[in-house]
């Protein structure tokens, strides 16, 4: 164990008495309420929800408030902690509080596992907001092993998946974003979030789902409403319109049971990274990987993983530059190098038969050995702690590693994720890496990236991190997220998926018809704008 | 291949360390051993967060650190771990000794 962590504890220890009154500051006396709201509307409208869920399940003070005001986004004027919270154990429970919801006009902001880390948690794109808290509906409905399905509730982790399936024996695999253990498929996927394995794309493999709409309706979607649901879990489409879609970066209902497709554990599992020494291969990899990505020879999500981006998930930002401005690329490749990592680490994994999996690596050196990439295994790696890392993602495996992130620059954890789309093209690469560089390196902070290959697409994911403990860079982290944002858009570079601080200014990006449709479904199915306004820029 | 598939053996976890949930029933309270190796085991001792076993922190240091998070640690609200859970969790912890396992960073 090295001096340096020995030295962190004593400074934590001593930092006891602080802890008191930091995540309360949020909600402050004169908290901001919700358009047309009163005090006492607030304080009428959580009464009654105290009614529905007992004393124990409902918080309005900043004292019981604190563990949903905790966010690593920047809020400098904060406007987006919540007013109060309220967590329901049944589907009649959040009925009762939609109810009360449309008598008092109170908005609510529901989340399922509430863990959307960067991206805002528990904290609300417009201000007094209720946050409506289903991590006690935790139900685990059913697990088909033929069909290889599973029909959950919104609190159920990816932890308790893994557990339950572990418990009975069952041999599916689970795929999890980076964050697996206390987040779920339910919340993760109504943000179309991502994984590693070929189940990546977690809206892919969703499949039906029970939406409370805001006037107290239950909508199943797909087959769920037929009169003998027996396909619900095994295909998606149904008949008419697809709906599924609509319910999710959106604010049109409240979804409590979600199905979704899990993978059968393969024979065989083989992990690999393809290294590249100099920041300007990002083009050539992904010329590379997109053919083989759309044939299927690659089936996973793939990362490529910026040195920056590796080192900052292990090691503080002191032990690579001491100098303030961003930190350079040289700086980075000489301390990747010392730890075994290229500027580029693409990350790729096989599962299928012995054959399979011989074949499909044949054709993966060949097309990385025409482009200089290292193609590196598990035995070649031994214990490399981010090998390690992405092989476990690859499995669905569980891990929150990666959250040292929020420790590259001080302690203050600050993260902000910026996810611009492009087509997944390598001529598509090097203008982002320059201008994301040029406008971090603006406000003083580091190009920390990756980009994930889905199929056809790249998704640039840059962590904004920042040292959230130091009001001016809170401030400077937020400038410069929304200069990223426009300055990425002019160029067509457009995010797929925002935190709470910049939701508007994502949606604008994407035209006003897009926008006045959206608002007019708003308008039919949630006439009284009491869920979740400013979701996605939906008011 | 084979040794990785050692490795996920070794992480398999032990019957005390089950959940016991079955189909269509809410999670029953954990152990605190359980609520450790399920949430915070992943972070402390995982080059994420210090060491917190065999430091004999106070308790109501423990609890108010769950709740109110700091930094880079996140916040756990009373429906991610229930009051009963952090209780025992924090008791446990604070009495915990050191794993060895565990490593700093
Ligand atoms: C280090 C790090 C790495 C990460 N890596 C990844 C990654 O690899 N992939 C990835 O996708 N994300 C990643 N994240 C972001 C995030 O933590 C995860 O996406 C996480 O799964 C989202 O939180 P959740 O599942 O608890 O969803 P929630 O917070 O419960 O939900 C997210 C949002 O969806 C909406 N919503 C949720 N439930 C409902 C409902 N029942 N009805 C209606 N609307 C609802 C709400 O707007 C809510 O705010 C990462 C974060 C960190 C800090
Ligand atoms: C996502 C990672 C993460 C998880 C999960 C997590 N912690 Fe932490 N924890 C941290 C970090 C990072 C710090 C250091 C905070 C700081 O820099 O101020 C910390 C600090 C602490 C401290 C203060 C330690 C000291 O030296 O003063 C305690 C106590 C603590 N955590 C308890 C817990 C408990 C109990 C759990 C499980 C219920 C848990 N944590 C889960 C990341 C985590």
């Amino acid at each position: 164990m090295s001096g340096a962590t020995i030295d962190r504890r004593g400074l934590l220890g001593a930092g006891v008495a602080a802890t008191i009154g930091i995540a309360g500051q949020a909600m402050a006396q004169g908290a901001v309420l919700a358009p047309g709201v009163s005090k006492a509307d607030l304080a009428a409208a959580l009464k009654a929800m105290r009614a529905v869920v007992g004393d124990a399940w409902v918080a309005g003070d900043a004292e019981s408030l604190r563990p949903w005001s905790k966010s690593y986004t920047p809020d400098p004027t904060g406007r987006h902690a919540p007013v109060g919270a309220v967590a329901p154990d049944n589907v009649e429970q959040v009925q009762a509080i939609l109810k009360i919801a449309n008598q008092y006009r109170q908005p609510l902001w529901p989340v399922s596992t509430g863990k959307n880390m960067g991206y805002g948690s528990t904290t609300t794109a417009a201000p007094g907001q209720i946050i409506l808290d289903l991590k006690r509906m935790n139900r685990i409905l059913s697990v088909d092993t033929e069909l290889c399905t599973a029909l959950v509730e919104p609190g159920v982790t990816y932890q308790q998946m893994r557990d339950y399936l572990d418990e009975h024996n069952i041999p599916l695999w689970i795929d999890v974003p980076t964050v697996g253990p206390i987040v779920g498929p339910v919340g993760n996927t109504l943000d179309r979030g991502v994984g590693y394995t070929p189940y990546g794309e977690h809206f892919m493999v969703q499949c039906g789902m029970e939406v409370v709409m805001a006037n107290g309706d239950i909508l199943k979607t797909g087959m769920g409403s037929t009169k003998n649901p027996s396909a619900w879990q095994a295909f998606k489409w149904g008949y008419g319109p697809y709906l599924d879609g609509i319910f999710t970066q959106s604010n049109f209902g409240v979804v409590t049971k979600m199905g979704l497709w899990l993978m059968p554990a393969p024979p065989v599992y083989k992990p690999l990274v393809v290294r590249h020494k100099k920041m300007e291969d990002v083009a050539r990899i992904t010329d590379a990987m997109r053919p083989l990505r759309i044939a299927g020879i690659v089936p996973n999500v793939v990362l490529m993983m910026g040195a920056a981006y590796q080192l900052a998930m292990f090691h503080r930002r002191g032990e690579v530059t001491t100098k303030p401005a961003q930190v350079s690329d040289e700086e980075i490749a000489q301390f990747a190098a010392q730890h075994d990592l290229g500027m580029w680490n693409t990350y790729i994994a096989l599962y299928g038969t012995p054959a399979q999996v011989a074949e499909s690596e044949r054709i993966i050196r060949g097309a990385f050995a025409a482009i200089d990439g290292d193609v590196m295994t598990q035995e070649q790696m031994k214990d490399n702690p981010w090998f390690h890392h992405h092989a476990t993602l690859m499995r669905g495996g569980l891990s929150l590693e990666e959250v040292g992130l929020a420790r590259w620059k001080g302690a203050g954890g600050g993260l902000a994720w910026f996810a611009p789309v492009a087509p997944a093209k390598g001529s598509e690469t090097q203008g982002q890496i320059d201008l994301a560089k040029q406008i971090l390196a603006r406000h003083g902070f580091d190009y920390t990236a990756a980009f994930a290959v889905g199929m056809r697409e790249l998704h640039h994911i840059i962590a904004l991190l920042y040292d959230k403990s130091d009001p001016a860079e809170e401030k400077r982290a937020d400038d410069c997220y929304r200069e990223l944002v426009t300055g990425f858009g002019d160029r067509g570079w457009c995010s797929y998926r925002t935190g709470v601080h910049a939701m508007d200014l994502v949606a604008a990006q994407y035209g006003d018809t897009n926008r006045a449709v959206n608002a007019a479904i708003k308008q039919a199915l949630d006439p009284n704008h009491i869920l979740a306004p400013g979701k996605s820029g939906i008011a | 291949m084979r040794r990785w598939m050692l490795m996920a053996l070794a992480l398999a976890a032990p019957a005390s360390a089950q959940t016991g949930q079955s189909l269509g029933q809410t999670l029953a309270q954990r152990s605190p051993a359980k609520t450790y190796a399920s949430i915070c085991a992943y972070c402390h001792g995982h080059n994420v967060g210090p060491i917190i076993l065999g430091r004999k922190l106070p308790v109501e240091y423990i609890q108010a650190m769950v709740r109110a998070g700091r930094n880079g640690m996140p916040a756990m609200r009373p429906t991610e771990i229930s009051p009963a859970e952090l209780d025992a969790l924090a008791v446990w912890i604070s009495k915990a000794p050191k794993d060895t396992k565990e490593h700093g960073q």
